[in-house]
C-alpha cells in the first residue's frame, strides 16, 4: 500500500461494542459484506472481505456521529437520534443514506403519571409558568438530548424550563426529586411505566434506528465515491 | 468573526509552513483561514489543485484597522452616554450560568456558551450586558430601588448555527445603557431613546427609522375587556409567540368544551369547581384505583386545581367574536407613531374598550420624545412589536436601516421592570435600557451591509 492511497481510502465507522455492534455486523453481512477485525481481537481496526479501499472503525455509537461531522469518517452506522442531537444541522452536515431496520427508539417527553392536568406539550407549557410561582424554581427536565429537547420544546412555544443533564438512569429523576419530567429514549415504554411516567400525547421528538450516514465534511475523490457505490448497493438489494 | 459556508475548488498558493493532516488550515490572507478537507497526507507534496471544502471560516480577531474603527466608534458613543450622566461601568465577561439561566430561560440557554471551571462551577460568557449590570447594580446597592444610571462597551458572545450570516457574529460589542430605579417612566424611556440616537448620530448614521412597542397597551386592552383572569394570563404569556396565541384565542373563541377530553371520564363527573376538596378526594381516590403513584412535588391539591381550572374554562361562555375581534383588530395594528393613539382611540370607540389611561401615557412619552429632539415622524407604532428576549414588560422600540436587506436592527431595548427581582432584588424596579450592535453600526456607516 503507497502512501497516497490513504486518502483515497474509504473510513466506514462502526459501533464498537453491544447489540448495536452484533446487529451492524448481521446487516453488513447479510448484504454479502463480511466484516473481519485487523490485528488484535480486542483492537479497533477493520475491514470489509474483498473491499480493499474501505477501512473499518470500530467506534463508541456517540462518537460516530462526531466522526461524520468532523469528516473523519466517509460512512458510519449510528442511530439518527444521536446524529440529530450532535448536529443543530444534520441535514445539511450527513445524508441519512439508508434506515437498517433495528437500534430502534423513541426519544420522547415523559411526565409523572400523576400529572393528570398534562397529556400534551400544550398543557405542558401551560403549567410551567404556574409551576414557578408555586414552587420557586422553574420545572426541571432531565435529559442527555440537549439540543433535540430545546428545539421540540421550542417549536410547541414551551420556554419556562430549565434542563438537568443526565446521563443515565434518566427515567428515574423525578423519583428522585432530581427533575420534574424527563426526555428520553424507550422501545416499548416498559422502563418508564415502572417508574411512574407517561409519554405525553404528542412527546414523541424523534423515532430513531440505526442508520448508514454519509459525511458532508470528509473528502470524496472517485475511489471513495466507489467505494460508497459498492456498500449502498449491497445495502439496498438486503434492506428492506 | 464570521463564519463561511462554501464548497467548492479552489487553488491555494501551496506554503511550506502550512501542516497538511486530515484537515489542514490555509492562511490565504486578510485574515481568513481556510480549514479544507481532501488533502495528502503530512510529509507529502501535496497535489497542485486540492478539493477544497471550506467548513468554517473564523475571523477570530479583526483586521488591525477594523479594530481601531470600532475603538473610535466606541469612543465617541460612550462619550455620548457619560456627557447624558450614564456612569461607565465594566461588568465581568464571565458570569455564574445559573442567574443568567433563571432570567433567560433555556432558548437563550442554547445560544450561551455555558462551561464548568475546575471548581464545578457552571459559569458563562455573557450573553449580554444588561444581566450583568443588573447584578452590579444589585452588589452595590442595599436598596435596589436607587435610582442608578449605567453605560457600558463590551463584547457578548452567543452561539450561532453555521449557516448564521455577518449580521449575527457570535462574538460581537454591545454599547448601551441602562437605567434603574427612576420614577418617571415615561421620561426615562424618552430619555434612553434620545440617548441611544444621540449615540448613534455621533457615529455618522443619519438615515435610520424607529419602531415602537407598548406592552402596556396590550395589557390595558386585555384588562378591558370581560374575560376570566387566568385567560388574561394565558394570553398575555402567549404574546410573544404570534402562532401560539392566535391558536389560544380561537381555542378560547370557538370550543372549550374540548377541552374536557383530556380529563379521564371517571373523573369528569366527580370535579366541581365549586368544591375543591371534594374534587381532591376525587383525584386521590382515582389514584388508588388506577394504582398511580404521585412522583415530584406537585401535590394532588396542585394537579386538582389545574383540573378544575379546565372544568370551569370548559363549562365557560367561549370568548365572544366581539372581544377576539377587538383583540385581533389591536394585534395587527402598524401606524405611523405620530397618529397610533388617534387610530387605537378609535378602535377602542368602535369596539367599546377603555384604553384611556394607557393612550395618555402613551402620548405624553411622545410629546416627551420630540421635547428630547427624537423626530417622531421617522417612527412606526407597530402593536405586535415584541422582543425575543421575553423580559421586557412595557414600551420597547428599535433602530434599523431604512432600505436594510436584513431585519437585523442596530440597536434596541425598552423597559424590563421584572428583571431586577429575577436577579435577585426583593421587589421589582423600574428599569429602562437599550443597547447599540455597534459592528453592525460600523457597517452601517461606512456603506458596507447595504
Amino acid at each position: 500500500m503507497s502512501i497516497t492511497d490513504v486518502s483515497d481510502r474509504l473510513i466506514l465507522a462502526v459501533p464498537s461494542k453491544g447489540r448495536l455492534m452484533e446487529q451492524t455486523i448481521e446487516m453488513l453481512g447479510n448484504a454479502g459484506l463480511e466484516l473481519r477485525k485487523t490485528g488484535h481481537a480486542r483492537g479497533y481496526r477493520g475491514e470489509i472481505v474483498g473491499l480493499d479501499m474501505v477501512d473499518v472503525a470500530f467506534v463508541s455509537a456517540s462518537e460516530i456521529a462526531w466522526n461524520l461531522k468532523t469528516g473523519r469518517a466517509h460512512l458510519g452506522v449510528t442511530g439518527e437520534d444521536l446524529v440529530r442531537e450532535q448536529m443543530t444541522d444534520a441535514d445539511a452536515r450527513v445524508e441519512f443514506i439508508h434506515k437498517l431496520g433495528f437500534g430502534h427508539a423513541d426519544v420522547v417527553v415523559a411526565v409523572p403519571a400523576s400529572w393528570l392536568d398534562v397529556r400534551t406539550m400544550s398543557n405542558l407549557d401551560a403549567i410551567a409558568g404556574s409551576f414557578r410561582r408555586e414552587h420557586g424554581r422553574w420545572v426541571r427536565v432531565a435529559t442527555k438530548y440537549l439540543n433535540l429537547t430545546r428545539a421540540f420544546f421550542a417549536a410547541h412555544g414551551v420556554s419556562d424550563y430549565r434542563i438537568v443533564e443526565s446521563l443515565g438512569a434518566t427515567e428515574g429523576t423525578p423519583l428522585a426529586g432530581t427533575a420534574d419530567l424527563i426526555v428520553d429514549i424507550t422501545s416499548t415504554g416498559a422502563t418508564l411505566v415502572a417508574n411512574g411516567l407517561r409519554i405525553l400525547d404528542d412527546g414523541v421528538i424523534l423515532k430513531s434506528e440505526a442508520n448508514l450516514i454519509a459525511s458532508n465534511a470528509a473528502a470524496w475523490h472517485t475511489p471513495q465515491r466507489e467505494a460508497k457505490r459498492i456498500i449502498t448497493s449491497a445495502l439496498r438489494g438486503a434492506v428492506v | 468573526m464570521q463564519v463561511l459556508n462554501a464548497k467548492g475548488r479552489a487553488n491555494p498558493t501551496y506554503n511550506k509552513t502550512v501542516i497538511l493532516g486530515p484537515s489542514p488550515r490555509i492562511t490565504i490572507g486578510g485574515g481568513w483561514d481556510l480549514t479544507c478537507s481532501g488533502s495528502g497526507p503530512p510529509g507529502l507534496t501535496p497535489p497542485s489543485t486540492y478539493d477544497i471544502e471550506i467548513l468554517e471560516t473564523f475571523m477570530t480577531a479583526e483586521t488591525a484597522k477594523q479594530f481601531e474603527a470600532l475603538e473610535a466608534q466606541a469612543t465617541g458613543i460612550m462619550r455620548v452616554f457619560t456627557g447624558a450622566g450614564f456612569e461607565a461601568v465594566s461588568p465581568a465577561m464571565i458570569q455564574p450560568a445559573g442567574v443568567f439561566l433563571d432570567v433567560i430561560g433555556e432558548a437563550l440557554r442554547a445560544r450561551t456558551y455555558v462551561f464548568t471551571d475546575p471548581d464545578g462551577d457552571e459559569l458563562c460568557l455573557r450573553p449580554d450586558l444588561t444581566v450583568p449590570t443588573c447584578r452590579l447594580h444589585l452588589e452595590r446597592n442595599a436598596a435596589p430601588e436607587t435610582p442608578a444610571r449605567y453605560c457600558y462597551n463590551g463584547e457578548a458572545f452567543r452561539f450561532q448555527p453555521q449557516s448564521a450570516d455577518t449580521a449575527h457574529p457570535r462574538e460581537f460589542r454591545q454599547a448601551g445603557i441602562e437605567s434603574f430605579g427612576e420614577p418617571d417612566l415615561e421620561h426615562a424611556e424618552a430619555e434612553t431613546v434620545a440617548t441611544i440616537i444621540a449615540a448613534l448620530k455621533s457615529a455618522g448614521l443619519n438615515d435610520f427609522r424607529l419602531r415602537f412597542g407598548d406592552l402596556g397597551m396590550f395589557r390595558a386592552l386585555l384588562r378591558s375587556v370581560d374575560i376570566p383572569e387566568r385567560w388574561r394570563l394565558r394570553l398575555r404569556h402567549h404574546f410573544w409567540r404570534p402562532d401560539a396565541f392566535r391558536t389560544e384565542l380561537q381555542r378560547l373563541t370557538e370550543a372549550p368544551a374540548g377541552l374536557m377530553k383530556s380529563i379521564p371520564a371517571d373523573l369528569q363527573v366527580a370535579l366541581n369547581p365549586d368544591d375543591a376538596e371534594a374534587s381532591e378526594a376525587a383525584v386521590q381516590t382515582y389514584f388508588e384505583a388506577e394504582g398511580i403513584e404521585i412522583i415530584g412535588v406537585r401535590p394532588v391539591k396542585e394537579i386538582t386545581a389545574n383540573l378544575l381550572a379546565k372544568v370551569a374554562d370548559a363549562r365557560a361562555e367561549p370568548l365572544s367574536q366581539t372581544t377576539s375581534r377587538v383583540i385581533e383588530r389591536y394585534i395587527s395594528l402598524q401606524a405611523p407613531a405620530d397618529t397610533a393613539a388617534t387610530v387605537i382611540k378609535d378602535l377602542a370607540r368602535e369596539e367599546g374598550v377603555d384604553v384611556a389611561d394607557a393612550l395618555q401615557t402613551y402620548q405624553r412619552r411622545l410629546e416627551l420624545l420630540r421635547r428630547a429632539g427624537v423626530d417622531t415622524a421617522q417612527a412606526g407604532f407597530s402593536a405586535e412589536f415584541g422582543r425575543s428576549l421575553e423580559y421586557y414588560t412595557g414600551f420597547v422600540f428599535e433602530v434599523y436601516m431604512p432600505n436594510a436587506s436584513t431585519l437585523s436592527p442596530l440597536a434596541g431595548g425598552g423597559r424590563y421592570d421584572s428583571l431586577l427581582k429575577a436577579v435577585g432584588a426583593p421587589i421589582d424596579v423600574p428599569a429602562v435600557g437599550a443597547a447599540i450592535h455597534t459592528e453592525r453600526l460600523l457597517a452601517a456607516v461606512s456603506g458596507a451591509g447595504r
